[in-house]
């Protein structure tokens, strides 16, 4: 039998981008150096190059043809490391709100705690309006997280296979859905304190504008209400299943 | 014209249209069930004049052809319903395929790099066969199996 690889050798950065070219280049060289492993850039049909630069990188690159938000692209890349034999992902945006130095550490405590999600936090960057989103939705679910939206995160090898599923494909954000499906398998998330930076050259795609802000609360309270009482199921095992 | 030969024509005409669109390949075979049904029940209250009554004293409905308007509508609402539920399950499947389209166009891509650097690293061909024979090929995965 083949030697088991390393663990930095079954990991792999996924950083879903759309219309990030000035930024993303130096994103992917940085997450190489600061994870030691693999990236992957996920361009979720953007129209400036982005793919380009961040082949010049050195990162794998998927394109997707059509948008399908942070979320879509995200699990498209869950899907890669699947199909590539990579069972640990490591998100983050690419807007340079994250800073890759960061990635040992969180890396470093999902592997300590065993933790199937480890969730880079950093609450103060919150305003209060989002503060007090978030608390509705805490309220709500009864999710215990405090930073509920943030991309910054290393999903263990249960989770990837979990969110790789077709349940999670219609999910539209990588919150409150992604998080109550983590919960109602049994898989455990830890939360650890990041640095941050305010935006490079992107936006909030969630916090937008005043309609979207409603939109958004609007579609995920539903999705909160409709999650109330939901049986747990067991949880997902690591033992691979067919390819996805 | 009474009443009931306006329900018998209209059941009429929406069947006949229905039939037209299967038979020209314009509605997909689950669809036009579920409209032949509507124009069926059209063309029988036309047919059968006493059958509003009927189904308004069964029901204890003092102006019978609301009972209709209202099953009518219900039974449009429903129609919608299912037609969403089929809109968010197609939406499922093209989320999954465009993910599945651009991993496997990323995954050509390596495959075709790597062969390239295979064609450069062996020596040069006769020009008469540009396109690489199905033996050698298998011999290029036997050198990648090798390696």
């Amino acid at each position: 039998m083949a030697p088991t690889p390393s663990p930095a050798a079954r990991r792999l950065v996924v950083i879903p981008a759309r219309d990030e070219a000035p930024t993303v280049e130096g994103l992917v060289r940085g997450a190489a150096r600061s994870a030691c492993c693999e990236v992957l850039v996920v361009s979720d049909a953007s129209s400036d190059g982005t793919a380009a630069a961040a082949r010049r990188g050195g990162a794998r690159v998927i394109e997707l043809p059509l948008q399908l938000g942070a979320w879509g692209a995200t699990q498209a890349g869950l899907r890669y490391a699947l199909r590539h034999g990579f069972d640990t992902v490591v998100t983050l945006d690419a807007d340079g709100q994250h800073d890759p130095a960061c990635l040992p550490q969180l890396v470093a405590t999902q592997a300590r705690t065993g933790a199937d999600v480890a969730i880079g936090t950093y609450p103060e960057r919150l305003s209060r309006a989002k503060r007090l989103a978030w608390r509705w939705f805490r309220a709500l679910t009864g999710l215990a997280i405090e930073d509920l939206t943030s991309g910054l995160r290393v999903y263990g090898p249960r989770a990837v296979r979990l969110l790789a599923r077709s349940e999670a494909t219609l999910l539209d954000y990588q919150d409150v859905g992604v998080l109550l499906m983590l919960r109602r398998h049994g898989l455990r998330v830890a939360e650890v304190p990041a640095t941050m930076y305010p935006r490079g050259a992107g936006h909030s795609r969630v916090f937008a504008s005043w309609l979207v802000v409603a939109r958004y609360m609007a579609q995920t309270t539903v999705l909160c209400l409709a999650r109330v009482g939901h049986p747990r199921l067991p949880p997902v095992d690591a033992a691979p299943e067919a390819t996805p | 014209m009474t009443p009931y030969l306006t329900s018998a024509l209209l059941g009429i005409l929406i069947a006949g249209g229905i039939l037209l669109l299967v038979r020209r390949d314009h509605l997909h075979g689950n669809f036009a069930v579920w409209w032949l049904a509507f124009a069926s029940a059209a063309l029988l209250l036309g047919l059968v004049p006493g059958s509003v009554d009927w189904l308004g004293r069964t029901f204890g409905v003092a102006y019978p052809p609301m009972l209709v308007a209202a099953l009518g509508l219900s039974a449009l609402l429903l129609k919608l319903l299912v037609l969403d539920i089929d809109v968010t399950r197609r939406e499922r499947r093209v989320r999954r395929l465009l993910q599945k389209v651009a991993i496997l166009e990323a995954e050509m891509r390596d495959l075709r790099a790597e062969l390239d650097a295979l064609k450069d690293s062996r020596p040069a061909r006769t020009p008469s066969s540009p396109v690489t024979p199905l033996p050698a090929s298998r011999a290029d995965e036997a050198r990648r199996a090798a390696v």
